[in-house]
């Protein structure tokens, strides 16, 4: 079996650079002969999550592992937590800053969309940060016919 | 469809290159949140935002837009031009407001 794996760093408030995780992830699986729909819908969580790193935390890292049964991403980053992660996961609650909103980020819809479009989703969280992991799975309908 | 027949109309101007005008346009999508964006529009879009940042170029390479159109007059720099160049993703500017250009767009023949 086949596994990808690559990790990236994220910096904090990098906002010009926020997208290369996920057009990285992007690149690769339409590499693979995936469809567009599952393209589109790991960018989509990947991209959310990556700008959650960006705008939210003190910056961290994203690792992303393709086998052929899945796509994995985790997202590790050094603090500040989330401090409910039951308000973070409620469509339209946000904490995010002027600077985030000013860029077009902080909808409060980062996490539940990341939700809707997973197959599996861990979030744990401390003052020292937080580890977010996103899974896809791969079946035999997700590649291009 | 495609990008080059939207500039038929004296109301939208190309500010950026011309190497993406033969994509197919598809629908219009307008929103000035990007998480609403990523969530909701479809490759081939047409993206209509008052958003004039770096970001609007990462979510339009990733969702396969046909182009991005600034309602408004919205100033676009020099840096974002350039970027999009690269990225082959055409930017338009228009005087009308949003709501004018959905209507235009309509009337020119975008399908849904």
């Amino acid at each position: 079996m086949e596994h990808f794996s690559k990790e990236f760093t994220i910096q904090r408030n990098d906002i010009g650079n926020a997208g290369t995780v996920s057009s990285l992830t992007k690149r690769e699986l339409k590499k693979r002969g995936l469809s567009r729909d599952f393209v589109k819908t790991v960018t989509i969580g990947v991209y959310e999550a990556e700008i959650n790193v960006v705008i939210h935390s003190y910056g961290g890292t994203a690792l992303l592992e393709i086998t052929d049964d899945y796509v994995q991403i985790t997202f590790t980053d050094t603090g500040p937590g989330i401090e409910s992660i039951e308000n973070a996961m409620t469509a339209g609650f946000s904490t995010a800053s002027s600077y985030a909103i000013e860029n077009g980020f902080g909808a409060g819809m980062g996490l539940p969309n990341i939700k809707a479009v997973s197959n599996e989703m861990d979030l744990s969280s401390s003052k020292s940060g937080t580890i977010l992991r996103i899974r896809f799975n791969i079946c035999s309908d997700c590649y291009e016919s | 469809m495609k990008v080059k027949d939207i500039l038929q109309s004296s109301n939208f101007h190309l500010i950026s290159n011309q190497s993406g005008l033969e994509k197919d346009t598809k629908g219009i999508f307008s929103s000035d949140l990007l998480s609403h964006v990523m969530g909701f529009a479809g490759e081939n879009n047409i993206l209509i935002t008052v958003l004039n940042n770096i970001n609007v170029l990462g979510v339009a390479s990733l969702l396969d837009f046909s182009c991005v159109i600034f309602p408004h007059n919205v100033k676009v720099n020099e840096t974002i031009i350039n970027k999009a160049n690269e990225l082959e993703i055409t930017l338009i500017s228009t005087h009308l407001s949003t709501a004018q250009a959905v209507l235009n767009l309509y009337e020119l023949g975008v399908e849904d």
